[in-house]
């Protein structure tokens, strides 16, 4: 095996230092002269008609400078549907709804103002429950559609259907089947650090925002589809990212407060910005959306999966974002984890007046693996087949093509089950119950982009100093998961040089080049690949130059720590150069020249088709989670005593930043199993607070153990493949069918709580002493 | 109303004409343009604006700012030494990957440093008990207790 | 009783929380209303910032001349937590704040015949007290787990008295050490047992003028032990979903029950004792027979209820498992 002087290192992270002194800028931090501070006005009805709203007394409050309503902005359509806007004219149809925003000099005078605005409302009934939502005579949400057409149906024009195979025959085929239904809740993505923006205009009308988003380059496109809504045709929208305190694809989206920061700043002429706190966050930031899952599964006498059907509901809440897309990778999973031939999938999104839902970590993929792989477990018991042979007879292979055309080609899922079955010591802990249980379960991911937009391309540009220090300017976002890092990591080591010389620089939409977004585990593999391109661009031009000063073919050249030397001749100083010195020379020599170059890197991926197959993702990532837990038979108390965490990472290009992605993403898992969950009554968030919403603290140890597998995959950056969201996938699942093999009992609606556990045993005992005195 | 107060801020004795129904979170960051101490919460739930007072961690947020008269404050801006330097525990984040977005790193330090203060050898669960008052939702906490943990084992050179 | 209305139809009771610490006086907290608050939650978030006046008294006579002078809208604040968070909230809001942290000799553990608490003692101080670790554990598992360290270091178990939660952590712990509070109003001091202390949510049997000092709690007398049960979704940073005491004093067998002292906290409007359950211990060794009758009567005497935290089938249940438990762990303490 090549010995990399970068890659594979545990690099910490360039921007840690920054980190730990407090230096580093985070919108909160982030002050400008002249800046004014917006506030937001919700709604206080979940659904009803806006009759009047008075802002007089709100505009002559000393210190206020602007406020707007939807009666006083210019009509703006914006999110995934073009359903919602930034200010609400007519109706309210969660209690997210924005219906007035203040400017003003100081926040306590904007909140002040806000007090002070009168609306007089008329109540509508609400529909909370998407099923009630898709019945006959249900209040509908939106009476009209985005282009002004009456509404019939609260179901949204966004039908996902696959049909893999033939399900009669797959059916036929099944000698066990098992179907049932489980529901997943909402849960928020919790990070740290709170949303917020500064929108500022210039004398000509061009836009800055001061940004958090994680999709830049898609957000200028958005923001400037308002600004020509708002009549500034042909303006620009610059975006200028902080330091981001989390995403979790929390900042996928373009949001209505920021939208509501361009209006207040084009409104009052000077920067605005609007922060949120901490109970706005967890009431008005859309979290990842709730589901109702029905699955069946069949199998052979010889427990080979036949068939898979699976139908989904998803409540996408009163307006659409690009979160409603999530059904599109539910379909990973259903189609392509482990080998399933006939497969059947349908989801449906319907509008309720909940609080709308977005992209979370995993996007779909956690709530329909929680329901695969649960399912999967009691096919496995009705075949009488031990879980772990069950998932081996079925796994999936490199090289096959799965009934959604997915080319899966480096595939480690074998190994990953095989060495997690290992930690736990599978054949003598399963099936003791007593209290104790193990559980496993897998995971498949997009690991090489997904083109879920018409390009999933990077772009990048690299430029040497005259020191040997190289900048490398790239689209990527930097959310905490290390990608600026791993970049410097890639970059020097095809350039020969160390990390500590290549200088990330990046996001600003006016120099940095074009990329999607940090969402889909892509960034590293897209942003690296783009990368080693552009280096290898770079690495030709100095080595051409060099020959001249070598006297050796440029091919006969490389470049190791700093210096060029001849292959055949590596340690013969008379044949050596400093970079930085041949970079002195070129630049200074008549018709100097400086080293640079581009790279568009766009994954060899396809967009699905309108059957909904094509491959999504150039490689593919999998996982398997096996945890061990003690479940307390008389209170339900769950505690895990192991949790083994297996990933096919193609190769793990910095472990300690890979490890640090599998820790966070199977905590925030263990989480979403067993503790966390917004509780929404009438559409309202009750719990808005960090006391309330149980996010794991350091005290509720996970004893997480990262088990890498490299199956070094030829279209990943030095092999690698993506690796964000995968660890967060299978951990529900797992949970569920160790909670299964200690107790007996299956809760199959997340989260797990300690009452749904000791209710279900209850149950499970009163059904023993029926039958008991039945038979006696 | 506002008042003068006077007390030590990360070595230095300051004074500032403070609107008294402040916290010393708001006071530190608007006043002092300490924005390494974070607002998270700004209801002693997550821990991101964790100092140290007198020695001992404390959330800034819930702190009104005349307690602080006469008191001995240390926030992240502190930690380090005049030339730069780092105190072990941030060099230690750094080295064992404790730092994702790093929002909640100022305050988990603050922590990490007020617990080894008062115990230099603490136990997994003493330091996981140390720093239960600081949320993060990047790390799972794993590296950040190996983090502190290296601090406290004699350094192998 | 509006209080404990409003907190769980309509919000998340956030007066629950383990480390608000309110008044150090009989006030019950006015909620202010605006016309926009519907549910109150997160509807104006956390910045609001009415201005208030601070106060800093140097003695308890000067504090009781302030709250005398300030009329009904002056709160007095001891670690100043919960003040501050419902005021930020919008819960609260006071004209101005009266702290007790700078008044001398407020904050001590000292055993002469009884233990003696100083009001603005932290939990952080009782936690790391040799004395509660070594002779009262019931009290050092109560407060080794309320809030975090840093809150620790700043809530004081006066505030969380006097904040009466149904779910405050040190209150039933005190309950089964037979703690008296001592208060001090302009007339002078009175001493109050904590079992009448209570009188609802949030409410308390003290005087809007008066001001809780210290705490004197049973002598320590072995063959004893303690223990507390604080049962919560996760393992820091919550509240308890139920709080088990149970305080045994046994005879020189070291296995007859001598006296028995059980306290339960969010099983009913306020902290409470068992006395029924008391009884059946005393003069009996703890056997299975005895341990459910003593759980059953136990939930006899509680009104659990139904919230967003936890349902009161599961609290009722869990006050039998949790009863039988730590009456076994108070025993092993008591004969270790």
């Amino acid at each position: 095996m090549t010995e990399f002087a970068n890659v594979g290192r545990r690099i910490p992270k360039v921007d840690a230092r920054e980190k730990v002194t407090g230096r580093a800028s985070y919108i909160n931090d982030l002050k400008l002269p002249g800046m004014l501070y917006g506030k937001i006005l919700y709604s206080k009805y979940p659904h009803a008609r806006i009759k009047h709203i008075d802002i007089s007394k709100a505009e002559s409050l000393p210190g206020v400078r602007a406020v707007l309503t939807g009666y006083n902005i210019p009509e703006i359509r914006v999110g995934f549907m073009k359903d919602n806007t930034p200010l609400k004219k007519g109706k309210v149809r969660n209690w997210k709804d924005e219906v007035a925003a203040v400017a003003a000099i100081d926040p306590d005078i904007a909140e002040a103002a806000l007090d002070l605005i009168e609306v007089e409302y008329e109540e509508l009934p609400g529909v909370f429950d998407p099923v009630e939502a898709m019945q006959d005579g249900a209040p509908l949400i939106h009476e009209f559609d985005p282009k002004g057409r009456p509404a019939t149906s609260n179901i949204l024009k966004l039908p996902w259907n696959l049909q893999c195979g033939d399900m009669e025959t797959g059916k036929a085929a099944a000698a066990y089947t098992v179907s049932d239904q489980y529901r997943v809740t909402w849960v928020a993505h919790c990070c740290m650090g709170l949303s917020g923006c500064i929108a500022q205009f210039d004398l000509n009308n061009n836009l800055t925002m001061y940004s958090i988003t994680q999709i830049p380059f898609l957000a200028q496109n958005d923001f400037n589809s308002a600004l020509a809504a708002m009549g500034l045709k042909g303006k620009n929208t610059r975006i200028i990212n902080t330091v981001i305190g989390g995403g979790f694809g929390s900042k996928l989206d373009t949001h209505i407060y920021e939208y509501i920061a361009i209006l207040l700043s084009f409104k009052t002429r000077k920067p605005v910005k609007i922060m949120f706190t901490r109970a706005e966050e967890f009431q008005y930031q859309p979290p990842r959306q709730p589901a109702i899952i029905d699955v069946t599964q069949g199998c052979d006498k010889n427990g080979k999966l036949t068939f898979r059907e699976v139908a989904m509901l998803l409540d996408n809440g009163a307006y659409t974002s690009w979160g409603a897309t999530t059904p599109s990778v539910m379909m990973v999973p259903i189609s392509s984890l482990y080998r399933v031939p006939n497969i059947s999938y349908t989801a449906k999104s319907v509008y309720t007046n909940n609080i709308y839902s977005q992209a979370m970590r995993g996007y779909g993929n956690p709530q329909a693996t929680f329901a695969l792989e649960c399912n999967l477990d009691q096919l496995a018991e009705q075949a009488g087949i031990d879980p772990l042979d069950f998932r081996m007879r079925n796994v999936n292979q490199p090289g096959e093509i799965t009934p959604q055309n997915f080319k899966i080609t480096t595939c480690g899922l074998k190994e990953c089950l095989e060495k997690v079955a290992d930690g736990l010591d599978w054949t003598h802990s399963q099936g003791r119950g007593q209290g104790r249980g193990v559980g496993i379960a897998s995971l498949i991911h997009v690991g090489g982009g997904a083109r879920v937009y018409k390009s999933d391309g990077h772009g990048m540009i690299m430029k040497l100093d005259d020191f040997g220090k190289i900048s490398v300017i790239t689209g990527a976002v930097e959310i905490g998961q290390g990608s600026e890092t791993v970049l410097a990591q890639v970059t020097a080591e095809v350039l020969g040089l160390r990390t500590e010389d290549v200088n990330v620089i990046k996001g600003d939409t006016d120099i940095c080049p074009w990329d999607v977004g940090t969402h889909a585990s892509r960034q590293t593999f897209v942003s690296c690949n783009a990368a080693i391109n552009t280096a290898a661009k770079i690495k030709q031009q100095i080595l051409e130059l060099a020959s001249r000063h070598l006297g050796a073919a440029p091919n006969e050249l490389d470049i190791k720590n700093r210096m060029i030397f001849v292959t055949s001749d590596p340690d013969n100083p008379e044949r050596q150069m400093e970079l930085d010195k041949l970079l002195r020379k070129v630049h200074y020599s008549r018709q100097g020249r400086m080293i640079m170059a581009e790279y568009f890197y766009d994954p060899p991926n396809e967009m699905l088709d309108r059957e909904f197959k094509g491959n999504l993702s150039c490689c593919y990532a999998y996982g398997a989670t096996g945890v061990e837990v003690e479940v307390d038979k008389e209170t339900g108390q769950v505690k895990i005593l192991q949790y083994y965490a297996a990933h096919d990472v193609g190769r793990a290009l910095n472990p300690m930043l890979l490890e640090g992605q599998i820790y966070g993403a199977a905590v925030m898992g263990t989480g979403y199993a067993l503790s966390e969950q917004l509780i929404v009554k009438n559409g309202r968030v009750m719990n808005d607070n960090f006391l309330d919403y149980k996010m794991l603290t350091a005290m509720d140890y996970i004893p997480v153990k990262p088990i890498i597998v490299e199956p070094v995959d030829s279209v990943g950056p030095f092999g690698a493949k993506g690796v964000g969201e995968p660890g967060c996938v299978p951990s529900a699942p797992a949970i569920a069918n160790a909670i299964y093999d200690a107790v007996g009992v299956r809760i199959k609606d997340l989260p797990i709580t300690n009452e749904k556990i000791l209710t279900a045993l209850k149950a499970k005992a009163d059904k023993g002493e029926k039958s008991l005195s039945e038979s006696g | 109303m506002k008042k003068e107060i006077f007390f030590t801020l990360n070595g230095k004795l300051v004074n500032a004409e403070v609107d008294v129904s402040r916290t010393l979170l708001d006071v530190l960051r608007e006043q002092f343009e300490l924005t390494g101490t974070k607002e998270g919460c700004g209801v002693g739930e997550c821990g991101a604006c964790t100092v140290l007072i007198n020695g001992l961690s404390i959330n800034s947020c819930l702190m009104p700012i005349l307690e602080v008269e006469s008191a001995d404050v240390v926030t992240v801006e502190g930690l380090a030494d005049e030339q730069g330097r780092l105190d072990p525990v941030q060099e230690a984040f750094i080295q064992h990957g404790a730092v994702q977005c790093g929002f909640c790193t100022p305050g988990m330090v603050m922590s990490a440093k007020a617990l080894l203060m008062e115990n230099p050898h603490p136990t997994e669960d003493q330091i996981r008990a140390g720093i239960a008052g600081n949320l993060c939702r990047c790390t799972g906490y794993i590296q950040i207790v190996e983090a502190i943990k290296a601090v406290t084992e004699p350094t192998r050179d | 009783m509006v209080i404990y209305l409003n907190l769980t139809r309509q919000r998340m009771p956030l007066t629950d929380s383990p480390w608000l610490l309110v008044t150090f006086t009989g006030h019950s907290l006015k909620t202010t209303s605006t016309k926009q608050r519907v549910t109150g939650n997160a509807k104006k978030g956390y910045r609001t910032m009415k201005r208030y006046d601070y106060f800093k008294p140097t003695s308890v006579e000067e504090a009781l001349d302030l709250l005398a002078g300030a009329g009904d809208r002056a709160v007095l604040i001891a670690g100043g937590t919960d003040v501050l968070v419902k005021r930020k909230l919008g819960q609260i809001d006071p004209a101005a704040l009266i702290s007790l942290k700078n008044i001398p000799d407020m904050s001590y553990v000292k055993e002469n015949g009884m233990l003696t608490i100083g009001a603005m003692t932290t939990h952080r101080q009782l936690e790391t007290s040799s004395l509660v670790q070594s002779r009262y554990p019931i009290l050092h598992d109560a407060v080794k787990n309320i809030g975090s360290v840093q809150i620790r270091n700043t809530a004081t178990i006066g505030g969380n008295i006097v904040n009466a939660a149904p779910s405050a952590d040190t209150a039933s712990p005190l309950l089964a050490l037979e703690a008296v509070a001592r208060v001090r109003g302009a007339q002078g001091s009175r001493d109050i047992p904590l079992t009448e202390f209570f009188v609802g949510p949030g409410q308390t049997i003290m005087q809007p003028n008066e001001i809780l000092t210290e705490f004197f709690l049973t002598k320590y007398t072995p063959p004893c032990g303690g223990a507390y049960y604080k049962l919560s979704r996760r393992a820091a940073m919550d509240l308890p979903l139920l709080g088990v005491a149970v305080q045994l004093y046994l005879e020189p067998d070291k296995q007859t029950i001598k006296k028995a002292r059980l306290a339960y906290g969010v099983a009913g409007p306020t902290p409470r004792r068992a006395f029924a359950a008391e009884a059946l211990l005393e003069g009996r060794t703890v056997t299975p027979e005895v341990l459910d009758g003593v759980a059953q009567a136990v939930c006899q005497g509680t009104s659990c209820r139904n919230s967003l935290r936890a349902s009161a089938w599961y609290r009722e249940e869990m006050i039998t498992v949790f009863t039988k438990r730590m009456i076994k762990l108070a025993m092993e303490r008591a004969t270790a």
